[in-house]
C-alpha cells in the first residue's frame, strides 16, 4: 500500500500546479499596465471617482483608480478585499466622500498611517440623517410636516451630498484644494480644470432654479435618503423618509404609515430608486394617488468624464416633466 | 509570470497565514472524531449559532463579539450534548430543532429594522477580520486542543466505538463528550468570521473524509487528514489571494477537489 503516498504526492502537486496554472493565466489576463506614476489617486467609490477624474482632466503621470465596486450602491456596509487592500498600498492619495460613509476608513488609516486622505465633505455642511426606527414612533409624527432639521436622538449625518448640486460643487473644490497640496506639481491643472468642471456646474444650477420655481415648495416623501439634498436643492419639504437602500426588508407597518403620511401631508411626489423602491413604489401608486419618480442617485454607472452632468440632467427632466404635468 | 511572493508584503496575509497554519492542523485533527463520531451535523449546526452568539452580543451591549459567540456555542454545544444523550427522538431531529431556533432568533435579532446586511459578510467570511488577538485566541485553543489529544485521545476513541463497553472501563464517557464538543465549539467561533458560516463544516469535514477513503489505521487517518486540511488551506489563501475571490470558498473548493480524487483512488483500491 505504499502507492498510497505516491498517490497522494502526485495528487497534491498535481492540484498546486493545476491551481498556481490557473491563476497565473487569470492574474496575466487581468493585470494592468505597470507604468511608473508620480502620483496614484485612489477614489472610494463612483461619485469621487467622476468628480476626481474631472479635476485631474489629463494631468501626465497621474493614475486615478477606484476600489473595486461595491454591488450595494452606496458605501454603507462595502467591506474592502484584499484587492482593496494592495490598491490601497500604492496609493498616494486616497479620496473619499466622509460624512461616515466609509466606514472602513479607520481600519484604511491604521493600515497606512502615510496615506494622503482627502474628505470631500470637509468643508460641505451635511444635513442630519433622520432615522426613522419602526412604525409606532412614525404615526405620532405622521401629521406634522418633518423639516429637513428635524432631529432624532441618535441622529447621524446624512452623507449623500454628491446629490445635490451645490454641495458637489464644493466637494469638487475640496478635492482640487486637496490634490493641490499633495501634488504641488500639477498645481495649475487641477485648477483650471476644476474651474471648468465648475463652470458646467454653474449650469446645471441655473436649470435648478427652474424647477425649483416650479415645484413651488410642495411636500414630498423620500425612499432614499440621498434625495434628501434633492429636496434640499428644489426647496421641497420632507414629510417622510423611507431609507430603501440595500437590504432594506419593509414592514407592513411602515408601508401603512407611508399612505397615511401621502394622505396627511397631501404629497403629491415621492422620490426613489429604481432599483431599490420599485416594488414599494408600486405598492404607493396603487395604494394612493401619488406619483413615484425614479431617480438615479448618481452611485454608480458609466466611467465617463460626464456621467454625473448626465445623470443630474436626466433626473432633472423628470422632475421637470412631473411638476409641469401638476401645474398644467 | 507572476510573482509567488508579493502576498508575503501584506500586513493582513500575514496574519491570515499564520492563523491558517495553526487553525488548518485543528480542523484536520477534530475533524477526524467528527467524522468516527457521525457529527457532522452538530458541527453544521454551531456554526449557525455563530449568528445567535453575535445577536446576542448586540444585545447585551458586548463590543467584541468573539467573546459572546464563544459563551453562547459553548453553551449551545452542551445543552446540545445533554438533551442529545437523553435519547427522547432521534439526534438530528433534536440538532435541527436547535440549530433553526437559534439561527431564527439570531436572524430575528440582527435583521431588526432592516440592519442584516451589516452582518452578511459573516456568512461568507472574511479574511481581513483577522487580528492580532484572535491569532492569540487560536493559539491557546492550539495548545488546549493538542493537550487534550495527547492525554485523552484513547479514551475518546474507546467511547466512539463502544459507548457501554467504555463505560464498563471506567471511562468518564459523558465528560469526554463534553469536552469535544466545547472544542469543536471553539474552534469553530474563533475562525467564523473568516471562514463564513455557510461553509465552515466543509472546512472540519472534508479533509478527514478523504483521508478516510486512503487510511487504514488511526495514523494514517490523522496524518493524511491533517496533511490536507493544511494544504488545502495554505492554498486556498494564495489562490484567492490573487484570483480575488473569498478565501473560505477557496479552501473548500480545493478540499473538495481531494476528497473526490481520493474518493475514486480508494474505491479502485478495494477492487
Amino acid at each position: 500500500m505504499k502507492n498510497k503516498y505516491m498517490f497522494t504526492a502526485v495528487m497534491l502537486c498535481a492540484i498546486l500546479l493545476v491551481g498556481m496554472g490557473f491563476t497565473s493565466l487569470y492574474v496575466r489576463q487581468t493585470a494592468g499596465e505597470t507604468k511608473n506614476h508620480d502620483l496614484t489617486v485612489v477614489t472610494s467609490f463612483y461619485p469621487m471617482y467622476i468628480a476626481v477624474m474631472n479635476v485631474i482632466d489629463d494631468a501626465e503621470h497621474v493614475k486615478l483608480k477606484n476600489l473595486s465596486e461595491p454591488q450595494t450602491g452606496c458605501l454603507h456596509d462595502f467591506q474592502l478585499t484584499p484587492e482593496d487592500m494592495k490598491l490601497l498600498s500604492t496609493a498616494d492619495v486616497f479620496i473619499i466622500n466622509g460624512g461616515g460613509i466609509e466606514n472602513f476608513m479607520e481600519e484604511v488609516a491604521k493600515t497606512y498611517p502615510n496615506l494622503t486622505i482627502i474628505e470631500a465633505c470637509k468643508n460641505t455642511s451635511l444635513l442630519a440623517e433622520d432615522i426613522y426606527e419602526n412604525g409606532h414612533e412614525k404615526d405620532e409624527h405622521a401629521g406634522e410636516a418633518h423639516e429637513e432639521g428635524h432631529v432624532h436622538e441618535d441622529t447621524d449625518v446624512n452623507a449623500h451630498a454628491w446629490m445635490s448640486v451645490s454641495a458637489y460643487e464644493s466637494q469638487v473644490q475640496t478635492i482640487a484644494e486637496g490634490l493641490s497640496q499633495a501634488d504641488p506639481k500639477h498645481r495649475e491643472k487641477y485648477e483650471t480644470s476644476a474651474g471648468e468642471y465648475l463652470e458646467k456646474l454653474d449650469k446645471l444650477k441655473a436649470r435648478q432654479e427652474q424647477i425649483r420655481e416650479e415645484a413651488a415648495g410642495q411636500s414630498v416623501i423620500l425612499f432614499h435618503e440621498a434625495y434628501a439634498y434633492v429636496a434640499e436643492d428644489y426647496g421641497l419639504p420632507v414629510s417622510y423618509v423611507m431609507d430603501l437602500d440595500e437590504e432594506r426588508k419593509v414592514s407592513a407597518g411602515e408601508v401603512a404609515s407611508v399612505l397615511s403620511a401621502i394622505k396627511n401631508n397631501q404629497t403629491k411626489i415621492i422620490l426613489a430608486e429604481e432599483r431599490y423602491g420599485k416594488s414599494m413604489g408600486d405598492t404607493v401608486s396603487a395604494e394612493s394617488d401619488a406619483k413615484v419618480l425614479y431617480l438615479s442617485p448618481l452611485n454608480r454607472g458609466e466611467y465617463e468624464k460626464d456621467s454625473y452632468i448626465d445623470g443630474m440632467e436626466k433626473n432633472m427632466e423628470i422632475l421637470e416633466e412631473a411638476f409641469h404635468a401638476q401645474n398644467h | 509570470m507572476i510573482d509567488w511572493t508579493s502576498w508575503m508584503d501584506y500586513g493582513f496575509m500575514r496574519s491570515a497565514l499564520l492563523a491558517i497554519l495553526i487553525i488548518t492542523p485543528l480542523f484536520g485533527l477534530m475533524g477526524t472524531m467528527i467524522v468516527n463520531k457521525k457529527m457532522a451535523y452538530f458541527s453544521d449546526a454551531l456554526g449557525h449559532s455563530a449568528l445567535t452568539g453575535i445577536a446576542a452580543g448586540v444585545v447585551c451591549g458586548i463590543g467584541d463579539t468573539n467573546i459572546s459567540m464563544v459563551v453562547f456555542a459553548v453553551i449551545f454545544a452542551l445543552l446540545l450534548n445533554k438533551i442529545g444523550s437523553k435519547n427522547t427522538a432521534s439526534t438530528d431531529t433534536i440538532i435541527s430543532v436547535f440549530s433553526s431556533c437559534s439561527v431564527a432568533v439570531g436572524l430575528a435579532i440582527l435583521s431588526k429594522g432592516g440592519n442584516f446586511s451589516k452582518y452578511s459578510a459573516i456568512l461568507v467570511g472574511d479574511v481581513l477580520s483577522i487580528t492580532n488577538r484572535e491569532i492569540i485566541y487560536l493559539v491557546i485553543i492550539f495548545l488546549i486542543t493538542v493537550g487534550f489529544w495527547l492525554v485523552c485521545f484513547n479514551w475518546l476513541n474507546a467511547s466512539c466505538i463502544h459507548r457501554t463497553l467504555a463505560k464498563s472501563k471506567q471511562i468518564p464517557v459523558q465528560l469526554m463528550d463534553n469536552i469535544f464538543a466545547v472544542l469543536v465549539a471553539l474552534i469553530v467561533m474563533l475562525s467564523i468570521k473568516w471562514v463564513g458560516i455557510l461553509i465552515i463544516n466543509a472546512l472540519l469535514i472534508l479533509p478527514a473524509a478523504a483521508s478516510r477513503n486512503l487510511s487504514v489505521n488511526m495514523r494514517e487517518y490523522h496524518f493524511f487528514s491533517i496533511l490536507f486540511s493544511v494544504f488545502s488551506g495554505v492554498l486556498g489563501l494564495i489562490l484567492s489571494y490573487y484570483t480575488n475571490v473569498a478565501t473560505g470558498p477557496m479552501i473548500v473548493i480545493i478540499a473538495s477537489i481531494i476528497y473526490f480524487l481520493t474518493y475514486f483512488f480508494g474505491k479502485k483500491c478495494k477492487e
